[in-house]
């Protein structure tokens, strides 16, 4: 029979911050808090960066062409949460320059500065560039 | 006491925003981790990881403690080079590859992959590797 749960915070038992789900397998268990994106931020950087749509991010920082970063709402609980941040152009992406080749050759984009709170996060294509679509996610444990 | 709770579908305590807990499932990371992949590599933090191999320059090998069902996960890195004290603000990202093809590569118990820089495919040690992996545990 299904089944719906109605609740506003779900809080482990033994230990409060932590709460196992099974897996897919039916066997083992995954920990939910730790496996849960913490926050995620889509933005725009052409013209005056912003925010199209994010989850726990609170402002954006512009110090740069291509050298871009984010605040967040509610702080990680150490500078150590794993971060992925991932760029790109306009309609084609960004051109490649001559010798450049796909397959680990395009532009490099990279979170280079997390605290708890912030996050910084460069893109690079033989200099810094503004990409139109810019993607980050982060994984850890909140504060 | 512990407790198991079985349940198809949560919502919020006024009916909103109603998830499947099969997307809960499905949608968690099951695993991660941020390391250290210059001088001694080392993991700083890190969620169903047993192991971190250093295969060589820029070639590492993620374990993990809960095998995957299967190879088809998704796994992603997001790398950058060496930080100051006071933070990067000249920060270099380098282009990150698969270790060729075999099944080895990704393997339901591991994950190895290579970094370095693009132009040359030269590999290089990065200090700030992040990783992730999501797909279906065993």
């Amino acid at each position: 029979m299904a089944s719906i749960l109605k609740v506003d915070t779900i809080t482990g038992v033994a230990t409060a911050g932590s709460i196992a789900v099974t897996g897919e397998g039916n066997s083992t268990t995954t920990n939910l808090q730790q496996g849960l994106a913490k926050g995620w931020l889509n933005f725009d950087a052409t013209g005056t960066v912003e925010a199209r749509d994010s989850f726990n991010v609170s402002s954006m920082i512009d110090s740069a062409t291509g050298q871009f970063g984010c605040n967040i709402s509610n702080n990680m609980n150490n500078a150590n949460p794993m971060a992925m941040y991932d760029a790109n152009g306009s309609s084609d992406g960004y051109n490649l320059t001559s010798g450049e080749t796909l397959g680990g050759n395009g532009p490099r984009a990279a979170i280079v500065f997390q605290t708890a709170s912030q996050f910084k996060f460069h893109v690079y294509n033989d200099s810094y560039i503004d990409g139109n679509h810019n993607n980050v996610g982060i994984w850890g444990d909140l504060a | 006491m512990a407790s198991e709770l079985r349940v198809n579908t949560l919502k919020d305590a006024s009916g909103n925003n109603s998830i499947a807990t099969s997307f809960v499932a499905g949608g968690s990371a099951k695993a991660w981790a941020n390391l250290n992949g210059a001088g001694t590599v080392a993991l700083r933090d890190s969620l169903n990881i047993s192991g971190l191999t250093d295969n060589g320059t820029g070639d590492y090998t993620t374990s993990f403690s809960n095998a995957l069902a299967n190879t088809n996960y998704s796994f992603l890195t997001c790398n950058s080079d060496d930080a100051t004290t006071s933070g990067v603000t000249t920060g270099y990202a380098y282009g990150v590859w698969k270790v060729g093809t075999s099944a080895s590569v990704y393997s339901t118990g591991s994950m190895r992959f290579q970094m370095g820089y693009p132009s040359n495919q030269t590999l290089y040690d990065q200090k700030f590797v992040n990783t992730n992996v999501h797909g279906d545990l065993a």
